[in-house]
């Protein structure tokens, strides 16, 4: 098995667990996550999210279980593992009183970057972070998206294999959001293993390949998007004439809940995408006027709610 | 934000020839970034410069008010046409020099834990530790940086104390190697502080917390160490080989001691071992009651003041029989006193007379300042080993990130 993990492409953590006096924080995680692909670590509050992400990230020795980053121990050879690492913590931690390019800087000497390429990295990182008109201002006058922007291009800058975020999208406005998506993307293209975790499960079917679902400690599900989309999920329906829907609906022999919404919409579940079109074919030809027809909540939402997590 | 992600940047030592080039010049270039991060945060908060404006103020005041005084006491001698021994050549640079050195070693102490107390774990609760820690920076490098970066924050309260010092220079009475030795010396034992106040910064999870232990030890090594020697002497009796003392000029009264000696100074005891002008050593040598201060001095020898005074260089004065001058060169040979023990000034040890004053040769503060930087090296470690990652067991309440 070991042998196994050297081999796999990425980042993988086996049987890893860790205490904290009494409090079993991570108890049996496991998680791999390829290069070339963004894997999602969903899980409540407590869930030991954060806890697996600083293991992963080679700040906490796990007490049982194996790490490999890109076929490195991170215990072994902690220099060689923080080489290929990026990692963005949920705590933004920035140094108040410095600038931008002067943080940015800073970090491509603690890795140890040749120091004439230095300065043609971080203007290239604050671009493509969006910070490059802010980047002389001192971080504590920049907005808490700003700073979580800033902290993701302090995470990139040794241009690292694995990439490890923790709650990166809490903070940013949408339009932020959609530029992250974007470039969680364009690294898992340049072949990276991203791992982020998240709450906002909603715009995780967009970044996401495979996602993995972590409660109470243990890791409870790994599935990919594909996956999570096939097992059926709720769609939301809603009509011009709100009575005639129900009773089509009816007649097709579809089961079904009034909505929580307010427009008097209507929750199926739907097995597959196939399944879904059908629905929507046989309703219009119906001559329902059919104004919305959308998944209620997004694939890996309807996994995590399936779940019954508890939370601590 | 732009959405196309750049091609693959400078990679870091991924390859084995950036890992393991270097050695020394590559950690020093990590310490060296270290200390950039840390002395630009320090440069640009105000609170600083507050502390380095209310210091100015105060050991100006200080320098301004001891001159003043000496002023007073020389017109005061001028108007009683009393002249005092030595006061025609006597400057009062020294004076000057000492209150403002004192003042300035006392100041110094107090204001270094200040700034090196919550070097590591103020870090850790703003969360940044962390960040420096997942990156290519060894826990020593780390540690480093933070050290040198206090103690150059210490080192600029020094600085800033120079043309005060310069003055009682310029009053004249001192040589430039007192001045230089002292201002090295400060500069050590500010060293001192600012390192076991970042040691115990990595050890302890909150800043109020090992600020106020740093305090405690700098109050140990300040005082703690006085009352330290005072105990211990007390319970470090012992016994000294020595014979009688003979005064010379001692006018025996009439009938006060029987019949026998005459009026006047007496005769000369047999059997002297050593004498000189004041008196003789005479007889067997017997054990006599001496308090064994040599056993006890390595804790006067740790106080920050013994160090400091003993390592100015002063001149000799055991050939013209003069006493100490001055509060630093007091402090320096108590010291020496007390470390030379009973056997070298108890009267008579040995049959032989004890030197009024001792010369340079067994200096104490190598001792002193070997013994502080033992007790600063074993808290930098412990603050090492606090600071590895991957961490194993992490202090009580405290968060990696």
């Amino acid at each position: 098995m070991a042998r196994d993990l050297e081999a796999f492409n990425g980042l993988s953590a086996v049987g890893v667990s860790r205490r904290f006096g009494a409090v079993h924080a991570v108890a049996g995680m496991d998680l791999r996550a390829p290069a070339g692909e963004v894997t999602a670590l969903i899980g409540p509050n407590g869930a030991g999210k954060t806890t697996l992400l600083l293991i992963l990230a080679s700040l906490l020795a796990p007490d049982t279980g194996t790490v490999r980053i890109m076929g490195v121990d991170p215990s072994k050879d902690p220099s060689a593992a923080r080489a290929r690492i990026g990692w963005m913590p949920d705590t933004l931690g920035v140094w108040d009183s410095l600038t931008a390019r002067e943080i940015l800087t800073l970090m491509g000497r603690f890795y140890r970057l040749p120091k004439a390429a230095i300065a043609g990295r971080v203007t290239e990182l604050l671009d493509l972070v969006n910070l490059a008109d802010l980047a002389d201002q001192h971080a504590r006058v920049l907005s808490r998206g700003q700073q979580q922007r800033l902290s993701l291009a302090r995470a990139l800058i040794h241009d690292p294999d694995v990439l490890l975020l923790d709650e990166p999208a809490s903070g940013l406005d949408p339009g932020s959001r959609v530029a992250l998506r974007h470039i969680l993307r364009g690294l898992a293209a340049q072949g990276k293993a991203v791992v982020v975790s998240s709450h906002v499960l909603a715009e995780l079917d967009e970044i996401a390949d495979r996602a993995v679902f972590v409660n109470a400690g243990r890791s409870v599900l790994a599935q990919s998007v594909e996956q999570a989309a096939a097992q059926g999920r709720r769609y939301a329906i809603s009509a011009l004439d709100p009575a005639t829907l129900p009773a089509e609906l009816a007649r097709l022999g579809v089961q079904f809940e009034s909505g929580s919404g307010r427009r008097g919409s209507v929750t199926v579940m739907v097995g597959t995408e196939r399944d879904s079109a059908q629905l929507l074919a046989d309703l219009v030809r119906a001559g329902v006027a059919v104004t919305a027809f959308a998944p209620a909540a997004g694939a890996l939402e309807e996994t995590y709610m399936s779940m019954d997590v508890e939370q601590r | 934000m732009s959405t196309e992600v750049e091609g693959p940047g400078p990679t870091p030592g991924t390859t084995d020839a950036g890992r393991h080039a270097g050695g020394l010049g590559a950690y020093w270039e990590g310490i060296s970034a270290v200390v950039a991060l840390e002395v630009r945060q320090r440069l640009r908060s105000r609170g600083w410069y507050i502390l380095l404006a209310i210091w100015v103020v105060v050991i100006g005041f200080v320098t301004a008010l001891t001159w003043s005084s000496w002023k007073v006491q020389v017109q005061a001698q001028g108007d009683f046409g009393v002249v005092a021994p030595g006061a025609a050549g006597q400057a009062p640079g020294s004076l000057i020099f000492e209150i403002v050195l004192a003042f300035v070693l006392l100041f110094g102490l107090l204001v270094a834990p200040a700034f090196s107390a919550n070097a590591v774990n103020g870090d850790r609760a703003g969360g940044t530790l962390a960040i420096l820690q997942v990156t290519l920076l060894r826990p020593g490098q780390i540690l480093w940086g933070k050290f040198l970066a206090s103690w150059l924050a210490g080192l600029a309260f020094l600085v800033v104390s120079i043309p005060f010092l310069l003055f009682g220079f310029l009053q004249g009475g001192l040589g430039m190697g007192h001045i230089l030795v002292a201002l090295l010396m400060m500069a050590v034992e500010l060293g001192v502080v600012c390192a076991i106040g970042v040691g115990i910064s990595a050890l302890a999870s909150r800043p109020l917390f090992s600020i106020v232990v740093t305090y405690l030890v700098v109050a140990a090594l300040g005082v703690g160490t006085l009352i330290a020697f005072g105990l211990g002497s007390l319970v470090s009796q012992g016994t000294v080989q020595a014979n009688q003392a003979y005064y010379k000029n001692t006018y025996v009264q009439e009938g006060s001691g029987g019949s026998d000696p005459a009026p006047g100074y007496p005769e000369m005891p047999s059997g002297i071992t050593d004498q000189n002008n004041d008196y003789a050593c005479y007889g067997p040598l017997t054990e006599q009651q001496a308090v064994r201060s040599d056993r006890v001095a390595w804790l006067l020898g740790m106080n920050p003041f013994v160090v400091v005074a003993d390592a100015i260089p002063y001149p000799d004065r055991s050939t013209q029989g003069s006493y100490s001058q001055g509060v630093f060169e007091s402090i320096s040979q108590g010291a020496r006193y007390v470390q030379a023990g009973p056997d070298a000034t108890y009267q008579c040890a040995g049959g032989k007379i004890t030197p009024l004053y001792l010369g340079q040769k067994a200096p104490l503060w190598p001792l002193g300042l070997g013994l502080q930087l033992a007790l600063t090296a074993g808290i930098l470690a412990l603050g090492w080993r606090a600071l590895r990652t991957p961490a194993g067991r992490l202090p009580k309440g405290t968060r990696v990130a």
